[in-house]
């Protein structure tokens, strides 16, 4: 059993209010008849406004834990609490950014967005407003007539984050969500994405494989590892935003990731 | 739909009619293999305008066509209200489709031909056996493409849907049948083509009246041209048939306008 304190970070301020806690989660599939734990006893702790990157290699179970913690999947063992309340179904306070284009394609741009919104009592004016405000927000002005199919990749992504933020979720859940775009594109979304949080003080737990990426948008990363069963490093990023890429001490970060990663 | 796409659609029919005049004008066949397009360009006219009594098919159009459009319409409304419900239920549902998919696929291995003894015998002669061999044909593709349409939704947009705040029951609404439009729509286009070749077998079993019962009478009385009246009426209404049903369609349902 891994002590409790293992996920927090060293030297927390105590103002810091914990909004998401993963405690002792463990998942197993069962494989060739033998059953093979991805996640052994992993605890977490996220906070309020926090940007935290997930990163490992493929297997490492890092989606395994972002589906956990969206609800899709209940674990073999242990319990995710957000704010308090145990996590056991999907839902609106715990959304997901898909890395495949997870947009109803019989929808346009608008109605994508608001798709959330339908159980909300909510007039059919004030919805138009907030869908208009989120357009403007994610840079689709003039897109919301469009059908996604007539979009490109990273216009998607914008319609598929003007989706889940337009309902205000307590944490953003993104599963490696720029990974299929082009270098500039993600930079572009990665800017985006930022800018956005900071405004919202938006908690974000992030999955992706890209170091660079981890760095770029991470206050701290988790290196996770099969071998230890959930996380094996911890890095804080101290790095002043708007974070340099070409910087020294960003390509440091990077290094040291990537030792981590060929361990 | 441009005047080039009128042309082009047309083009194939008229290609055939030209062959059709060339091969008689040569008087190779008889006539009592394949009369004349003329002369079936007049049977028809005489069919569709012509007054009663004018010969023994005159006027009887309109007549007919109502019949046998009711068979149609019936026996296929019967496949789709049967066919989509247990089609996607089978589809998202691996029990219920365990249950059924041996017994239906039994069924559908049976020619439809087959059916029709046994459909005069529980029905005798008359719309009651039509609709039920029209509604046993349209059934299975009806069925299986809605079937397929669901098991084709990936699982992201179930997600999708339940962290959106979708519950379940709405989800089949609201996301499985939007998804699953296209085949379902493909399934019936499918099942309203068969319904028309089983509407004539139901047809030729003495019925007095409807398209396929013409035809039959016709072969009876040798009157080759009236049996071609009835194969390019029936031709034309099937295809009318299947623009109506794409049009009602995407009239209907916003899934269908954009992804068909």
């Amino acid at each position: 059993m891994r002590p409790m304190e293992q996920g927090l970070p060293a030297g927390e301020p105590a103002h810091r209010e914990p909004i998401l806690d993963v405690v002792g989660i463990s998942q197993c599939f069962v494989h060739n008849g033998a059953a093979a734990a991805v996640l052994d006893h992993l605890t977490l702790r996220l906070f309020k406004g926090e940007l935290v990157c997930l990163i490992g290699r493929s297997g490492c179970g890092k989606s395994t834990l972002l589906k956990i913690v969206a609800g899709f999947l209940a674990p073999t063992q242990g319990h995710c609490l957000l704010a308090g309340q145990t996590i056991t179904r999907p839902g609106p306070d715990r959304c997901v950014v898909f890395q495949e284009d997870a947009l109803f394609p019989w929808l346009t741009v608008r109605e994508n967005i608001a798709f959330g919104l339908s159980g909300w009592k909510m007039s059919a004016q004030a919805q138009a407003l907030e869908v208009d405000r989120y357009l403007d927000l994610v840079g689709l002005q003039g897109y919301g007539d469009y059908l996604p199919r007539a979009l490109s990749g990273g216009m998607k992504q914008r319609v598929a984050l003007a989706r889940v933020l337009i309902l205000s979720p307590a944490i953003l859940l993104m599963d490696e969500p720029f990974g299929a775009l082009d270098a500039q594109t993600r930079d572009d979304m990665q800017d985006l994405l930022l800018d956005l949080a900071r405004e919202r003080r938006q908690t974000i737990l992030f999955v992706t494989h890209d170091v660079q990426e981890a760095v770029t948008i991470a206050d701290r990363v988790l290196m996770m590892d099969r071998e230890a069963g959930g996380i094996g490093e911890e890095l804080q990023i101290e790095l002043d935003r708007p974070r340099n890429r070409t910087s020294e001490p960003f390509q440091m970060y990077c290094a040291q990731l990537h030792q981590w990663l060929r361990k | 739909m441009g005047t080039k796409n009128t042309a082009l659609a047309l083009l194939i029919p008229l290609i055939a009619l030209t062959s059709w005049y060339g091969v008689s004008a040569t008087g190779l066949v008889p006539v009592y293999l394949l009369p004349h397009p003329a002369t079936v360009g007049e049977a028809g006219l005489r069919y569709i305008f012509g007054a009663t009594g004018q010969g023994p098919y005159a006027g009887r159009f309109l007549g007919d066509l109502g019949a046998s459009l009711i068979r149609v319409l019936l026996g296929f409304s019967l496949a789709a209200a049967l066919g989509i419900p247990l089609g996607i239920l089978s589809g998202r549902l691996a029990l219920v489709n365990r249950l059924v998919a041996s017994a239906i696929g039994g069924l559908r291995a049976v020619p439809g031909i087959c059916w029709l003894p046994l459909a005069m015998i529980w029905f005798g002669i008359g719309i009651k056996t039509t609709v039920f061999l029209v509604a046993m044909a349209a059934f299975f593709p009806i069925y299986q493409n809605a079937l397929t349409g669901a098991q084709l939704v990936a699982p992201i947009y179930y997600q999708a849907g339940a962290m959106l705040g979708v519950s379940r029951l709405r989800g089949v609404f609201a996301i499985l049948l939007p998804m699953a439009m296209p085949n379902i729509i493909t399934g019936l286009r499918l099942g309203m083509g068969i319904s028309w070749a089983y509407l004539v077998l139901g047809e030729l079993t003495g019925v007095p009246n409807g398209l396929g019962a013409v035809i039959m009478d016709a072969r009876m009385l040798g009157q080759t041209d009236m049996i071609l009246v009835g194969i390019i009426l029936i031709a034309v209404i099937g295809r009318g048939c299947d623009r109506l049903l794409l049009f009602m369609m995407r009239l209907c349902f916003k899934s269908a306008r954009r992804q068909v």
